[in-house]
């Protein structure tokens, strides 16, 4: 059984669909890549998965457990982590109060969790008393990701990763996932950068709301100029 | 050049305007404190605010008195009963106004408290149409006199302190409560992304309900207190039309997110009109108005503050 199943999920923004009925699964502990255009459907995706869009019609099991249509608290709390585009930190809030909110539904902040956290991103923890809000893109970034590992999931969700930030910059937050993902944590990466696709074991890409690829991650370089023929 | 009518008086001058601005500074800053919460979960100014005040007084003054068909029960019991007015009656406006409209332009949820407001004016004219006052602390406990004691002549009076009081461990406790509980803090994250707050599992529904529930709460104690002679009076709208609009400012000028800040903003609010009240044959300019002394010496220190230091006296800005 995988870990993560999708049949059929249609889900759209009020009465405007984006996605037309896709099926995908994901088996736990890999890695996986939704490449795609912008519109292409990949964050609603991902915010389905997560219940931050409903679900129209469609099946959405993790663990063999339906969670579409359940609250979004339900959603983290059975081991599911969103961190989503634009980062969303609270900038009003200090690093430290960030992490900790993360843990919310774990209504305890483990020691062993903020220091897990704190390896992955040194940064954070040298800036860990500063207001999230005044930090630069990259580190708010790697706060986000942060804040979503504080739930202990077991399937990481992050939504345009690499967006905004600098090429080196990238590559650090792209590591920091894959060891995230070493460590034991299922990841579903949505990208516009190619750069993320040595990481994939899985790749996925979707263009209107429909998957036009699902595949290896290898199979899917091996086509060629991937840019070319699947990103425009 | 302005010539002195009247020499100063310590008593007159300085003394009482003391005692009376710190009175007055304190039934702002009461109402101030739900209006700062109210403003940092949902980042509008909730014009119901004085009304959830006016429905726990009123709730608090027909039980005490046996108004109508209620039954008579002492004070403690009615005050029991008009929190728990004000706390409904803020969890009603949070079902039936916020929630519905939370997603929409944060000026239609300000209007919708207008209509609260209005509806409950309108509502309380109904059941109450005449006016009344609570006893003062003094009158409750049963003690000789209403003041502790005299400086200079002026009465330091029992509910005045009780206001202060109050007040002081309202705002310390409600900064505790948002610095070092967890649902303190969630209430904040709520008010600055509530779909990130969303995203790491907090239920905005419950946190909405538990802010506007306090603020119901706040709102109760501060009517309880206030509607007592001699300035305060249970009759319907008496809240908004009297001390929400300098509440208001109060906030504001302790800088709106800040709860401290509704403290020192509604003291200061006090102080001030209490001080141009007194004091304005003093002060060129003011010394020239036939009337309204007090209105322009608080519009215009709210002005200068707010123009060298737009985000308040406490306020912080990210």
């Amino acid at each position: 059984m995988s870990l993560l199943e999708i049949e059929n999920l249609r889900a759209g923004y009020g009465t405007m669909p984006v996605l037309q009925g896709i099926s995908f699964s994901v088996e736990a502990g890999e890695t996986t890549v939704m490449f795609g255009l912008n519109g292409a459907g990949k964050s609603t995706t991902v915010n389905a998965i997560a219940g931050l869009v409903e679900s129209w019609s469609g099946e959405i099991r993790f663990d063999g457990q339906r969670i579409d249509r359940r609250p979004m608290t339900d959603v983290v709390r059975s081991g599911i982590a969103l961190c989503p585009e634009g980062r969303r930190v609270f900038p009003g809030l200090s690093v430290r109060t960030n992490l900790e909110l993360g843990a919310w539904t774990r209504r305890s902040v483990t020691k062993e969790q903020m220091d897990l956290v704190m390896s992955y991103f040194p940064r954070l923890e040298e800036r860990a008393d500063q207001l999230a809000g005044t930090m630069s893109g990259g580190e708010q970034q790697m706060l986000a990701i942060g804040r979503a590992m504080m739930s202990k999931p077991r399937l990481l969700l992050i939504d345009e990763a690499s967006l905004g930030l600098s090429p080196a910059l990238t590559q650090i937050v792209f590591k920091v996932i894959s060891q995230i993902n070493a460590d034991g944590t299922t990841v579903i990466i949505v990208e516009q950068n190619v750069g993320v696709l040595p990481y994939a074991d899985q790749a996925i890409v979707m263009e209107k709301g429909t998957i036009t690829f699902d595949g290896r991650g290898k199979e899917l370089a091996a086509t060629g100029d991937l840019r070319e023929l699947y990103l425009g | 050049m302005t010539t002195l009518a009247t020499p100063f008086s310590a008593q007159v001058n300085l003394i009482q305007p003391i005692i009376d601005g710190l009175a007055h500074g304190a039934a702002y800053g009461l109402l101030g404190l739900g209006l700062v919460l109210i403003y940092k979960s949902n980042r509008i100014f909730n014009f119901a605010q004085g009304e959830f005040a006016g429905v726990g007084a009123l709730m608090t003054y027909m039980i005490y008195t046996g108004y109508s068909f209620l039954p008579k029960l002492p004070f403690g019991l009615a005050a029991v009963a008009g929190l728990l007015a004000g706390i409904l009656t803020a969890l009603a406006t949070e079902r039936a106004v916020i929630r519905p409209l939370f997603h929409r332009p944060r000026v239609v949820l300000v209007v919708g408290t207008v209509g609260v407001t209005l509806l409950l004016i309108g509502v309380e004219g109904l059941v109450f149409p005449r006016g009344g006052a609570l006893p003062t602390v003094d009158a409750v406990v049963g003690l000789d006199t209403p003041y502790l004691t005299k400086i200079d002549g002026v009465p330091l009076l029992y509910q005045n302190l009780l206001t202060l009081a109050v007040l002081a461990i309202l705002a310390v406790g409600a900064f505790l409560f948002f610095r070092h509980t967890n649902t303190g803090t969630a209430i904040l994250a709520v008010s600055q992304d509530s779909t990130a707050a969303r995203v790491v599992g907090i239920s905005i529904e419950r946190i909405s309900m538990i802010t506007w529930g306090i603020a119901g709460l706040l709102g109760g104690i501060a009517g309880i207190i206030l509607a007592v002679p001699p300035a305060g009076t249970v009759l319907p709208g008496a809240f908004t039309g009297t001390i929400l609009t300098v509440a208001f400012s109060a906030a504001v000028l302790g800088g709106m997110t800040s709860l401290p800040g509704a403290f020192a903003g509604g003291l200061l609010m006090g102080l001030i009109e209490a001080f141009a009240n007194a004091d304005y044959s003093f002060i060129p300019g003011l010394s020239s108005l036939p009337s309204a002394q007090s209105e322009v010496a608080v519009a215009v220190v709210l002005l200068l503050v707010l123009l060298a230091r737009p985000q308040g006296l406490l306020g912080r800005e990210v």
